[in-house]
């Protein structure tokens, strides 16, 4: 008979405790990553309205 | 978030690391080994020292040291030496081959499985990281060919036309496919405790060598095509020692990887070599005891014996977990392009950065193999007084046996985190080095390493998972 994963969930509990700090690491890193394209995004997002804002001072 | 406030965190995500197996410590959790702590904290604790090396390296090592570090002759080496360490190679393969043929046919009688599992594949490796490529000297199908070219020089009324130019798209994978066969035998060929299979391997191998030799010249393919000539070269290149036409070279430790040309198959080796010790320990684990019956009870359900459908239950695994392996430094190539703005494919990426693999091999090599060393090894005292396990004693050694006091499991276990987090911390020097001179500013460097720095906590923890798993 197949015995149910919970049975063995203490065991398999702390095999897991092994991928916390890669969890941890991996968690900044996307989040850094996500806030980076976000940032370059904002960028450049304002480097293409600031052309048009010369352009319109000049006219 | 920036840079600076990403290496803060670090450096304070380590410092909550380090408190955690503070108070563990408290609740007095005692392993089989002994252990002060839950082998899973040993986990942790790698990864604080992994994160720590790292905000070091980013702070303290602002230019490349390594890449392009000199090297001086220490001092000359007899020319005599050449000839006779080659002499001692051949006559040790002789030995093997005779005594796997006319000896005992029992593993542990016999000194040709014992000296090729232990002596030769775990400590010509140990010895290669201190000593440098001393296999290069020994090596018996070298010193054959070498022999033979100078007789058909020597003699021959005809010169020896010229050997092909080694193919520059074979490159290491010969070397990658000798590994992985020989690894196959080991942890998954049925009839690997035969000793008179394994003389026939060697003497299959030893053809298959004089082939490439001679195609290819014999330097060419010891360079590139001789897996063992390979394997050991790259652990030689972590030595600060370097032996070359009769003359000793003193050069800073791993600096040789850095020389490393990284030609088609480099990657393809290392993972073969990290993804295949890391199957010899997930196979003794829990849950490769539970996969393994399975897959051969559908196998010998598909017609398949049993003997047969367990070696491909193991065969599937292996492939899998180089696979694995392969899979996890690509994913921190990927994550390395995208952070440092390389417009260098991850191929090309991945060939450049393939050097920092190494350390990391020879680490899961001495973390899965110590106690077979440590233990196994001591045969050879026994053995070498009655190799073909015949009841001869030739240097009255024939009665000792194998002491498993001298070194406790506690002692083992500290040796393999020890070398885990060595090889690890060595692999992360290299990558530092080499994105200092391969990215426009310190900075990028540093960015570009983040995800490399993922990839060895993940080989750590992974590393530390099977061997936790395997003596549990």
């Amino acid at each position: 008979m197949t015995s149910l994963p919970l049975a063995h969930a203490g065991h398999w509990l702390v095999n897991l405790l092994y991928l916390v700090p890669l969890v941890l690491i991996v968690a900044m890193l996307a989040v850094s990553s996500m806030r980076d394209r976000r940032a370059a995004a904002a960028e450049a997002a304002g480097s293409a309205a600031a052309p048009d804002r010369a352009d319109e001072s000049s006219a | 978030m920036s840079h600076r406030r990403l290496l803060a965190a670090l450096a304070i995500g380590a410092g909550i690391l380090v408190a955690v197996p503070q108070s563990a410590i408290a609740h007095g959790l005692v392993g089989r080994e002994d252990l002060p702590i839950p082998k899973w904290l040993f986990g942790w604790g790698s990864s604080v020292v992994l994160i720590a090396s790292f905000v070091g390296l980013a702070v303290l090592w602002p230019k490349p040291r390594l890449e392009n570090a000199g090297e001086r002759r220490t001092l000359s080496v007899p020319r005599i030496l050449d000839p006779i360490c080659a002499a001692i190679g051949v006559a040790i393969f002789a030995l093997l081959v005779y005594a796997g043929f006319a000896g005992s046919q029992t593993a542990t009688s016999n000194i040709t499985p014992t000296f090729t599992f232990a002596v030769f594949w775990v400590g010509v490796a140990a010895a290669s990281m201190v000593f440098g490529d001393i296999f290069k000297a020994f090596n018996p199908w070298r010193a054959v060919a070498r022999v033979v070219a100078a007789i058909a020089s020597a003699g021959g009324r005809r010169k020896l036309p010229a050997p092909m130019p080694y193919p520059v798209a074979l490159g290491r994978w010969p070397a990658a496919a000798g590994i992985l066969a020989f690894v196959w035998i080991e942890l998954v060929y049925s009839g690997r405790t035969d000793p008179s299979n394994l003389a026939v391997l060697m003497l299959a191998y030893a053809a298959v060598q004089f082939v490439g030799m001679s195609l290819y010249g014999i330097e060419s393919w010891n360079r590139y095509g001789d897996a063992f000539g390979v394997y050991f070269g790259l652990y030689a290149r972590i030595s600060p020692l370097r032996w070359e036409r009769g003359a000793l070279y003193r050069r800073p430790p791993l600096s040789g990887l850095t020389k490393l040309d990284p030609v088609p198959g480099t990657v393809a080796l290392l993972c073969v070599m990290i993804g295949t010790t890391s199957f010899d320990g997930f196979s003794g684990g829990a849950a490769w005891g539970e996969i393994a019956p399975r897959m051969t009870d559908s196998l010998r359900e598909l017609g398949f014996a049993q003997a047969t459908a367990l070696e491909i239950a193991f065969t599937i695994g292996l492939i899998a977990v180089v696979a694995l392996i392969a899979g996890l430094f690509r994913l921190g190539i990927t994550g390395m392009r995208s952070g440092s703005g390389a417009a260098e494919p991850v191929d090309a990426l991945a060939a450049r950065f393939a050097h920092t693999l190494v350390p990391v091999a020879l680490a899961y090599v001495v973390a899965h193999y110590f106690s077979l060393l440590a233990y196994q090894g001591q045969a050879m005292a026994y053995l070498v007084s009655d190799p073909l396990g015949e009841g001869a004693n030739i240097f009255g050694t024939a009665t000792s046996t194998i002491d498993y006091s001298w070194v406790s499991a506690t002692a083992i276990w500290y040796v393999q985190v020890a070398a885990l987090v060595i090889g690890h911390v060595a692999g992360l020097i290299l990558a530092h080095d080499r994105a200092l001179v391969s990215f426009k500013d310190g900075q990028t460097a540093t960015r570009s390493q983040y995800w490399m720095l993922a990839v060895m906590i993940a080989f750590t923890t992974l590393g530390l998972w099977l061997l936790s798993a395997a003596n549990a």
